[in-house]
């Protein structure tokens, strides 16, 4: 009999925080009465991010060896497109998204920082392969940034030397999780 | 007339890495070119010498990353010249069936940007892409990785080949032969295709030896030059293949060189599935070990005929490290020719013949 009261008393206790915590905020109602003004501007808003997330535009810049299973992601075997990653960009104002694909030495520098300033906001960075993550085999090379980190601010690393291109595609679909919001950083 | 210089590079979409171009136009023809290298230089041959014999593999795959087997391959040749160790039969003809699959691969891929390089032909590039695809299947099968595969050791190969592997190759390369033939309707005898290519960047047979071109450049202007014949290793004495040549020297005569290269490498491959089985000793090599065999030859000399042209390694040996290692890039000499063949054409036409030249920036850098 206690254990069954103790049981109770614990329910209507939660209970009671749950409610008490619920006290100062608004909850949002399923159903909205607005102004079609109002409502258009939040629908508006909502287009905008939900595109953003489904239309990401890479920059085509390969640098070195990752930049071949950069295009084999590209290309007919893995179809980036069916995930709004469509085809690379040439110049870096119609771009969202810069892989760095490859290893970037001491007289790139300045092309990869141009580059990036270039891009249009939001704009987000991938490091494609080990050599753009950590330095990678070169790491005693005497003309090798160690990780484009070092350069610009990165938002997905892909591991691998070089990684597949199913690989990069789920970093893809991370950074897509990333624009949405779904993961916080 | 006034001269207008413009740059070109270090990133562009067809500069097939970082290759940066410093370009004088007068009006729209080109006057000079001045190729500018090193975006991509990080000192191999210097972090060779750091590293014990069989440590420097990986870092020689990354020399040409369009076709690694073959560097990797010229790299344990050397080696295995310094340190006197023997290949067997069985080994060298798996040795020349995994290179020639490379070629080919290296071959798709140049089709492939080629045609990408004229203007967005996008089917070529996917089509090269789908069938290079398919070769990078099989050599996963067999060594284990998809791009860079470290799959050479001293006297032989890592592992010995899957028992599906000659199946599955024999059957690509049916799917492969047919396949050419679409190749060669869409692109080859395609005459928007041949508009562009015909008669565009000629060299010449004088100025060609006199560059030092090699591979499919000096073969398409007329020289009858491979080192699988003339300076021939392995098994390829054996095998029953011919050296193709053209005489035109300009951009289609590349292309097509690169396409009757494809089918020659079909062959090769199928003869010496033949004939492996008949050979005899162990296709698989020395294990990586900390304490190799101490080198017996100063200094070893080797050189490959590699997809891109004649690869050569010089290397003076020390005890446990190579105490110096130099390597001659096929592309680095090639990419001399450009100025020469360059001149006088159009703008447009720039890129198709940076493209048929086949360079890859990472192996002009290193």
């Amino acid at each position: 009999m206690d254990e069954q009261e103790k049981v109770l008393n614990a329910r209507q206790e939660m209970d009671q925080l749950v409610v008490d915590s619920l006290k100062g905020r608004k909850i949002k109602p399923n159903v909205v009465f607005a102004k079609l003004s109002d409502l258009s501007k939040v629908m508006s808003k909502g287009v905008v991010h939900w595109s953003r997330v489904n239309s990401v535009w890479p920059l085509q810049f390969g640098l070195a060896c990752c930049a071949m299973e950069l295009m084999d992601f590209g290309s007919a075997r893995i179809d980036a497109e069916r995930k709004g990653f469509l085809l690379f960009r040439a110049t870096p104002r119609q771009a969202d998204v810069m892989l760095v694909a490859g290893w970037v030495t001491k007289s790139m520098i300045p092309e990869v920082k141009r580059l990036y300033e270039q891009m249009s906001k939001p704009r987000y960075v991938i490091a494609f392969g080990e050599c753009a993550t950590c330095g990678g085999p070169w790491w005693e090379s005497y003309n090798i940034v160690k990780g484009i980190d070092q350069v610009l601010p990165v938002d997905v690393y892909v591991v691998g030397c070089p990684p597949r291109p199913e690989n990069l595609f789920s970093a893809v679909m991370k950074l897509q999780k990333k624009i949405g919001g779904d993961v916080e950083y | 007339m006034a001269i207008t210089r413009i740059n070109i590079g270090p990133v562009h979409p067809s500069t097939h890495g970082v290759a940066r171009l410093v370009v004088d136009l007068d009006g729209d023809t080109i006057v000079n070119v001045e190729p500018h290298i090193g975006y991509l230089h990080r000192g191999v041959e210097k972090l060779v010498e750091n590293r014990m014999y069989m440590q420097s593999p990986p870092y020689m795959e990354k020399i040409d990353y369009v076709a690694p087997m073959a560097v990797d391959e010229l790299y344990v040749a050397t080696v295995e010249k310094a340190l006197n160790v023997e290949v067997s039969e069985k080994a060298a003809y798996a040795r020349i069936i995994l290179l020639e699959l490379q070629r080919i691969a290296s071959h798709l891929f140049f089709i492939g940007s080629v045609t990408n390089d004229l203007g967005q032909s996008f089917t070529g590039f996917m089509w090269g892409f789908m069938d290079r695809d398919k070769i990078l299947k099989l050599l996963e099968n067999a060594t284990g990785q998809r791009m860079f595969y470290v799959n050479m050791r001293l006297g032989g190969i890592n592992r010995e080949f899957p028992q599906d592997f000659e199946y599955q190759t024999k059957e690509f390369l049916d799917y492969l032969e047919k396949r050419l033939k679409d190749y060669e309707n869409f692109i080859e005898k395609n005459p928007i295709f041949i508009q562009r290519m015909k008669g565009i960047g000629v060299l010449n047979i004088d100025d060609a030896i006199n560059l030092g071109v090699t591979g499919h450049v000096l073969r398409a202007s007329g020289v009858k030059y491979d080192v699988r014949k003339n300076n021939t290793y392995y098994k390829y004495s054996e095998l029953n293949f011919h050296t193709k040549i053209l005489s035109d020297g300009d951009n289609l005569s590349r292309f097509r060189i690169r396409m009757m290269e494809i089918r020659e490498s079909i062959r090769l491959i199928r003869d010496s599935f033949y004939k492996i089985q008949k050979a005899d000793g162990s296709m698989i090599g020395m294990p990586v070990k900390l304490f190799s065999p101490k080198p017996t030859n100063k200094i070893s000399i080797v050189n490959r005929e590699l997809p891109r042209g004649e690869g050569l390694m010089y290397m003076v040996a020390d005890d446990k490290k190579p105490y110096r290692l130099s390597i001659r890039a096929p592309t680095f000499i090639n990419l001399a020719a450009l100025n020469k063949i360059a001149k006088g054409h159009k703008l447009a036409d720039l890129f198709s013949i940076f493209g048929t030249l086949d360079m890859v920036m990472a192996d002009v850098d290193r």
